[in-house]
Order: C-alpha cells, then sequence, then structure tokens
C-alpha cells in the first residue's frame, strides 16, 4: 500500500504543475492587477502605478512570473497581494484551519446522517420513512445553497425571539467582543457555528443519503448477502458486516469526489454566514483582481482534492479486502 | 347564503388588500422611513439628537462595514478608502471636515480657528490641550510632515491618494510652541479649506520621527509606510484601537487623553467587517450590529423596511452617475449628433427603473461641477435640452445639421454612414446596464446603433479609451475647485473623453486660484454651462448613500460625503431607558 501511495503522489505532481500553470495563466490573462488603482478617483499618480507594476511583477514576461511564483510556494512565499501588507501564505494558512473547521464537523454530521437515513430507507424501502427522507433529500438537493442558508438565518432570528435570547448568530465566527467567562465564550462558539454547519451538512447528506439507500438496496438484493441469510447470520449481521461495508465503498468515492464541491459550496456558505475562511478569501481575490492570491487557492484547492482521492483510493482496500494494491 | 357571499365578498376584498399591499411594499419608498431619521430631509446635521443627558454612561455599538482595512495611511492610494476612513476617524484630527448638509466645517475639537490671513497664507491656530494619546501635543509637526508627503517633492516616493493643493505650499511653518500653524501658498487657492481636511488627516510626526529623520526623503517614506502597514497604537481622537482582528472586527474603546468638548458615552465602538452588504439586514434584526451604511440597493431597503425598530435614511451623496462620449471617435467629434444623442435621453426615466425603485426623491442633477447642498449649484442643464427624453428636438438638431436618415439610419453630413457605437459599462452592475440599454434605446429612435459591452476593468478601458459612450460614476470632491481642475481640465488624466476647451480650462483654472470665492463659484458654473453646451458630459444623478440604525441609538446619522457615518462617534451613544 505504502508504494502504491507513494506512486499516486509522484503522479499528483505533473498534474498539479499543469493545474497551476493553467490557473496562473487563465488568472493573469483575466485580471489587471492595477484596475482598482485606475478606477480609484482621484486616479493614482503614474508613480503608484509604475511602483506597484513592479513589486507585482507586471513588467516581467508571463512565464518568468510563473516560475518565480511556483519556485516561492517551496520556500513559503505565494508572491505579492495586490494588498500590499498581505502575506498570502500566512492568510491562506489562517483561512484554511477556519474552512477545515467548518468542512469537518459538516462532513462528519452528513456523512453520519447519510449512512444512517440511507440504510433506513433502504431496509423500509416504500415505507412512510423512505417517502418522508426521500422527499426531504430530493428538498435538500434543489435547494441553492445561497437561499437555504439565508432560510437558516432567518428561522435562528425566529429562535432567537422565540427563547428570548441570542442563542444563534447569523454573521462571523465569534462575537466581538468574546464573552466573558468560559461557559459564555463556549457557547458563542457553537451558537456561531450551528447555521453555517448545519448549511453545508444538510445539502451534502442529502446526495449522499440517495446514495447509501442505492447501494445499500443493491448489496441486500445480491446473491451473496441471500446466501448469507440462509447460512443462517443474523439479519443485523449481514447488513452491518457484509451489506454496509461493501455499500460504503461508492460512498467513499462520491464523498472524495464530493470535496471539490463542498469547498464551493463552502465559498457561499462563508460568504453568506461571513466566516472568514478560504471561500471569503476567494472571493475577495476575485474582487480585487489577486491574481497571486487566487491562483495560491486554487493551487491548495486542487491539492486538497487529489488528498481526498488518494485517501479514497487508499480506503477501498479497508472495505473491501478483495482489492490490492499492485 | 347570504352570510357565504358575505363572508366570500370579505376573503376576496382582504386576498386583494393584501396583495396591493405586498405589490406596493417595494418600490417608491423615499429616502426616509420616518422612525428617529423623520426629519433628516429637513435637518441633516441635527436629526436623530439625544443630549448627553438622555444617552446612557457605556454600552456597545457595532457598525458593519464593507470592507476590510488593508492599509491604516488614508493618505495613501491603497489606504484611501471609505471605509478605511470612516474606520481610523475617531483616532485621527484634521483641520475641516465635511457635515452632513456637504458644507466644510472646521473642526473646533482640535481648532481655535483656521483663517485665510492673506491671499496666500493660512494660520491654524491649534487648541493647547490637543494631544495624542500618548501625551504628545498636536503640533506644526503633524501638519508639516503630512504636507511633505504630499507636495511631491520631499518625497516623491510616498504613494499617496493625490496631491491636490499641498503641491501649492511653499512652507509650513510652526510658532508658539508649535501650536500656530502657519502656511504659505504660492498662490491663491480657493478650497484651502481641504488642506489638512479629514479626507487627508494628521498622524503624529513624533512616531513617524521615529521611523527615519522627517527632513529626507527616505524617512518620510519610511514613515508614510510605517502608518500604512501598522496598526494605530495612537489617537488624537475620541477613541483609541483596543484590537484588531484582520478581516473581522475592529474594536474602539474611548482615548483618555480626548481633548474634545464632547466625551465618548460608549465603552466599545466595533467596527464589523461583513463584505456581503446583503446579509447585514439580517445581522441588524438579530441584533448582531445595531448600525449599517451599505450602499442601497432595493431589497436591502426592502428588507430594512420590514424590520421593526428600526430607522433609515437615503442621503443624496457627493458622487454622481453620468454619461460620457469618448471625442476621439470622429463621429461624436460633431457637436450636433452629441447634442441629439444628450436630447433624446430621459433621465427622469432612467431613475425611475434604476435608482428611483428604492428611492422616489432622487431627481435629475443638473450641474457637473456642484451637487445640491453645495453653495453654487445651480441648474445649468434644463436650458439645453439635454436629458429631457424629447426625441423630435433632437431630430430637429440633427436635420439643422445637415443629417438625414434620422430615425432610421442616421447618415452624417458629409455622406458617411454613423457606425454602431460601443457602449460599456462595469460587468455585473444592473443599474448601469440598465441604464445602457435606456440610453441605447432612445439613440435606435435617431436612427443610431448603440452596441453594449461590459467590462470587468472599468480602469482600464477608461484610461486606454476603449469606448464610445460609456457610464460610470464620479466622486464630487467636498473642495469643489480643486476637483473641477482634476476632472475637467483637458490636460487632467482624468479627461478620459478627450474633451479640449481653451475657455474651460481658463474658467476653472481661475476659479481655483481665485480669492473671492462667490466669483470662483460663477466661473466654474459658467464652465459648466460651456461644457453643457458641448455635450460631452451628461450628469443624471446623485447617488444615495444609506444609514440604517436601531432606534435606540443617538446621534448616529448619514452624511452622505466622504467622512461618513462615524465623522461624530464622540456624540454617538445609546438613549437611556433602552
Amino acid at each position: 500500500m505504502l508504494a502504491f501511495a507513494v506512486r499516486r503522489i509522484l503522479y499528483s505532481i505533473p498534474v498539479l504543475i499543469v493545474a497551476s500553470f493553467i490557473i496562473f495563466a487563465l488568472g493573469s490573462a483575466s485580471a489587471d492587477p492595477l484596475a482598482p488603482l485606475r478606477e480609484k478617483n482621484p486616479p493614482a499618480p503614474q508613480n503608484v502605478i509604475d511602483a506597484e507594476t513592479i513589486r507585482l511583477h507586471l513588467d516581467q514576461p508571463l512565464l518568468q512570473r510563473y516560475f518565480s511564483w511556483l519556485g516561492g510556494i517551496f520556500t513559503g512565499d505565494f508572491g505579492p497581494s495586490v494588498v500590499s501588507t498581505a502575506n498570502i501564505g500566512a492568510d491562506l494558512g489562517d483561512r484554511f484551519l477556519v474552512t477545515i473547521r467548518l468542512i469537518a464537523l459538516a462532513m462528519v454530521i452528513a456523512l453520519i446522517l447519510a449512512v444512517v437515513i440511507g440504510v433506513l430507507t433502504a431496509v423500509k424501502q416504500y415505507s412512510k420513512f423512505d417517502y418522508t427522507a426521500t422527499f426531504l433529500g430530493f428538498l435538500f438537493l434543489a435547494m441553492p445553497a445561497f437561499w437555504f442558508a439565508i432560510l437558516l438565518k432567518q428561522a435562528g432570528i425566529e429562535f432567537n425571539g422565540l427563547v428570548g435570547t441570542q442563542a444563534i448568530y447569523t454573521i462571523g465566527q465569534a462575537s466581538v467582543p468574546p464573552p466573558q467567562g468560559t461557559g459564555a465564550y463556549i457557547a458563542d462558539i457553537i451558537g456561531h457555528m450551528i447555521l453555517p454547519t448545519i448549511s453545508l451538512a444538510l445539502i451534502s447528506y442529502a446526495a449522499w443519503s440517495r446514495f447509501t439507500r442505492a447501494s445499500m438496496l443493491e448489496v441486500m438484493n445480491s446473491d451473496y448477502v441471500r446466501l448469507a441469510r440462509a447460512k443462517g447470520l443474523t439479519r443485523r449481521t449481514v447488513m452491518v458486516k457484509h451489506g454496509l461495508r461493501t455499500a460504503l465503498i461508492p460512498l467513499t468515492t462520491v464523498t472524495a469526489l464530493d470535496i471539490a464541491s463542498i469547498i464551493g459550496g463552502a465559498v457561499v456558505t462563508e460568504n453568506v454566514f461571513q466566516w472568514k475562511g478560504m471561500g471569503d478569501y476567494l472571493v475577495n481575490s476575485i474582487r480585487m483582481n489577486d491574481v497571486y492570491a487566487t491562483a495560491s487557492w486554487l493551487l491548495i484547492a486542487a491539492t486538497v482534492v487529489i488528498a481526498f482521492n488518494l485517501i479514497a483510493d487508499l480506503l477501498y482496500g479497508v472495505l473491501d479486502p478483495r482489492i490490492r494494491y499492485a | 347564503m347570504k352570510r357565504t357571499r358575505a363572508a366570500a365578498a370579505a376573503a376576496v376584498a382582504t386576498a386583494a388588500a393584501l396583495v396591493l399591499a405586498a405589490c406596493g411594499g417595494g418600490g417608491g419608498a423615499g429616502g426616509s422611513s420616518g422612525g428617529v431619521y423623520g426629519d433628516c430631509a429637513t435637518d441633516p446635521n441635527t436629526c436623530n439628537s439625544a443630549a448627553p443627558d438622555q444617552l446612557q454612561q457605556g454600552g456597545t455599538v457595532t457598525l458593519a462595514s464593507e470592507k476590510n482595512i488593508d492599509n491604516w495611511n488614508v493618505i495613501s492610494s491603497e489606504g484611501n478608502t471609505d471605509w478605511t476612513g470612516m474606520a481610523t476617524k475617531p483616532l485621527l484630527t484634521y483641520a475641516f471636515y465635511t457635515s452632513p448638509d456637504l458644507k466644510p466645517t472646521l473642526n473646533t475639537d482640535l481648532l481655535d480657528s483656521a483663517d485665510l490671513t492673506n491671499p496666500t497664507t493660512v494660520t491654524y491656530k491649534i487648541k493647547q490641550d490637543a494631544v495624542w494619546s500618548d501625551g504628545t501635543p498636536v503640533t506644526a509637526d503633524d501638519f508639516a510632515m503630512s504636507w511633505k508627503w504630499q507636495n511631491t517633492r520631499d518625497c516623491p516616493e510616498c504613494e499617496t491618494a493625490g496631491n491636490g493643493g499641498y503641491d501649492l505650499i511653499q512652507s509650513v511653518t510652526g510658532s508658539d510652541n508649535g501650536k500656530t500653524v502657519t502656511v504659505a501658498l504660492s498662490q491663491p487657492y480657493t478650497d484651502w479649506q481641504s488642506l489638512f481636511n479629514s479626507a487627508a488627516p494628521l498622524f503624529p510626526a513624533h512616531i513617524g520621527a521615529q521611523q527615519g529623520d522627517l527632513n529626507s526623503p527616505a524617512g518620510l517614506k519610511a514613515a508614510f509606510d510605517y502608518f500604512g502597514s501598522t496598526v494605530p497604537n495612537y489617537s488624537a481622537g475620541p477613541f483609541l484601537v483596543e484590537n484588531w482582528q484582520d478581516n473581522v472586527a475592529l474594536t474602539l474603546v474611548p482615548n483618555p487623553k480626548w481633548y474634545g468638548a464632547t466625551k465618548p458615552k460608549l465603552d466599545r465602538i466595533v467596527i464589523r467587517v461583513i463584505t456581503d452588504a446583503t446579509q447585514e439586514p439580517l445581522a441588524l434584526q438579530n441584533n448582531e450590529v445595531q448600525a449599517l451604511f451599505p450602499q442601497p440597493q432595493v431589497d436591502i431597503v426592502n428588507q430594512l423596511q420590514n424590520i421593526p425598530n428600526v430607522s433609515q435614511y437615503q442621503a443624496a451623496g457627493l458622487s454622481w452617475e453620468h454619461f460620457d462620449f469618448n471625442l476621439v471617435n470622429p463621429f461624436l467629434a460633431d457637436k450636433a449628433l452629441r447634442q441629439a444623442l444628450y436630447t433624446s435621453v430621459n433621465v427622469q426615466d432612467i431613475i425611475g427603473k434604476t435608482v428611483g425603485q428604492f428611492n422616489s426623491d432622487i431627481k435629475p442633477l443638473t450641474n457637473k461641477m456642484f451637487v445640491p447642498g453645495q453653495d453654487g449649484y445651480q441648474d445649468n442643464l434644463t436650458a439645453t435640452g439635454q436629458g429631457a427624453g424629447n426625441v423630435d428636438a433632437a431630430k430637429k438638431i440633427l436635420t439643422d445639421a445637415g443629417y438625414t436618415g434620422v430615425g432610421t439610419a442616421l447618415v452624417a453630413p458629409n455622406g458617411q454612414a454613423v457606425p454602431t457605437l460601443r457602449m460599456r459599462y462595469t460587468v455585473g452592475n444592473a443599474v448601469r446596464q440598465t441604464e445602457s440599454e435606456l440610453f441605447a434605446a432612445s439613440a435606435k429612435q435617431l436612427g443610431v446603433n448603440v452596441e453594449i459591452q461590459t467590462t470587468d476593468s472599468l480602469g482600464t478601458t477608461l484610461s486606454t479609451g476603449d469606448y464610445d459612450v460609456i457610464v460610470f460614476g464620479w466622486i464630487m470632491s467636498p473642495a469643489p475647485f480643486g476637483g473641477a481642475q482634476q476632472l475637467w481640465l483637458s490636460t487632467s488624466a482624468s479627461n478620459y473623453g478627450k474633451y479640449v476647451n481653451p475657455t474651460v480650462d481658463q474658467l476653472i483654472n481661475e476659479a481655483a486660484s481665485s480669492t473671492d470665492i462667490n466669483a470662483a463659484r460663477a466661473q466654474l458654473n459658467d464652465a459648466d454651462k460651456i461644457m453643457a453646451e458641448d455635450a460631452y458630459v451628461l450628469p443624471l444623478y446623485q447617488k444615495p448613500t444609506l444609514a440604517a440604525v436601531q432606534n435606540t441609538l443617538g446621534n448616529v446619522r448619514n452624511n452622505a460625503s466622504l467622512d461618513g457615518i462615524t465623522y461624530n462617534t464622540s456624540e454617538w451613544g445609546i438613549r437611556s431607558g433602552s
């Protein structure tokens, strides 16, 4: 497995390099980092524009800029931001932790819900529970993330009105200034996490529960499950040890592939709830025509997607002992 | 049966009333929703007033900000943004500011007086007790450092946002222990009140001197950059920075060394970064913020109308929307075509279909030198017929000038067909898209085709002249004379459409260095009339600014100038009993 993992990592390197070049070239071609300066009113003096041209390396050819950016990444230098005081690497590090906190919790909740609801709806196929869960699943699937998040905010405000205290927040990761006392501080953090986590989790859950249900149905109707039951194994043992384990393989694939869309969903969720994570950073970088920041963000996102695909490949072997890594 | 019919009729009537109410709720609102802002239209400087004894001692007010603070030096090109200006307003001091009625006003917290002692000398008398938060007096040295940064001679590397007027200063001299500042100008400067005003506030020279020799370009540059990259630990205003979380919030607490007449009542002001303005009304409703100052949009205005105990007020500001022609296009070099196109445009209709949807008080702007509220504003446009939407008059202009194919396919007097004009607007700006479409529709009636294209880089499009017609906004300077030089001189970097009229240049330059302000205003209006006749720019309307607060807040009001909502934070407070 180790050799397989190393080989997959080595395969990923050229993919990342090509992806990074495409990202950098497209970003450079589509955005003029000096445009915000030129749009200032009054217009920025020419000496300011000249100085920024040099600082942002815009006086260099594209290839030279790309390789100096790529080389800098290995030393932790992600290039100059249009914000002269900003450090792209440090900012991305901070933002990454915020987003991971949001995504990780949302994914865990979504996965637990997806597996539990998916298995139950498969086992109780065509029951009222199955119809209700199916309806809700399609409802969440159909809802645009932005709109769903706004609905949740409204619900949170109503909830606060009902309980007569501010338990749920709609903006940010924590109150400013933070409340005094450990208990109040923890409650404040949780109060800020509830809505964005639900928003991100329910949208992911909807698709995943449908996959789990379909896989479970397929497995439960297969010959080897019937054989296991015929040999006298209990329904529970067959379902958990044989059925669920096999059904989790496609879910693993889907989850790994969905990482990209979850990060995409986080862009919307972070914007609506004003979490200052990776998504908010990308939106701001694009707004400011910050080519280095945008390219660095996309490179990290591409790396995460590739890493999760690798993890999924490795998990196949754990879930299905027949799969061996050559 | 009768009762059933009556009940059905009542139900239908009720449903109809509900539908009508729902339809009517969205548009056509005026600038104010009443509440604590009920009298702002008539009394912008004192509306929502609360005397100190009506405010409670303490409390926190959170204000939503649409932008992060990337650079703390508001004099720098990078730091010269609306929200950095508003966030640092409670920390920095200045000679003049712009009050909500758009008048330049002496900062009496800092100064006893500021006078033009002769046409080329300004004398500032600083209050004896005016000090920075570390106890160091505010002196002429602070004025001198600001001047040296901006005059382009002493610090050519300082990337300032502008240098209006500072290049005319020959010397800044201190006397009376630095508490009297004498500024010598090389020529009269009509806008002398714009020098050292709130758009270019004072920074502490004694802290700047720790970064380098302020008599050398390198030292000045080091200080300039230091103030840009360092979170302020100094203040000469009513508040001090307690904490800054990048991209999250700026927390301010009262400055114990504040020397101003009004001591802050609040314990804290938090300026919370909410980069998506459409999220702000819900945050206000959930009491996570108590005051907003977003760009007005239909959705935001309507949401705010439905939040109980919240007042909102839109004030006409200094920024204004306009159409511009590019006179490099040989067809648009002909005045008759320009006049006809602008005469066919119906500005009132444009307003009704754009900003009028959330503010029915907005009127067509008819002057390019002044906005309503500024001394000197007068209607210089209506007499020309431009903006009236009079297609017949527009056709007559063309016919009289020898054009043919009027109303079908316009042909110039020289026999060449008028080609399709390219009109540009900023991508994603729905208001400007509508404005462009309405312009194209009116031009079509004259036989001129207009192709609408977006631009994702307005600055590049303007500076390269890559347009025939363009719609964008200018921010009118509170200092109109220097502002006119910057916008309208043929030699200005802002002359994107290559308009040249030596008479206009002469009038604007004379107005900017006049010793008689009334004569200067008349000269700017004369220049504006000539420009209107030349049909180079068609002003559309003043863009409003929007302030919304919970009704418990006192003295928080809409200042539509660049000073913004934070121009008077020392007066802010929470009403007693709230």
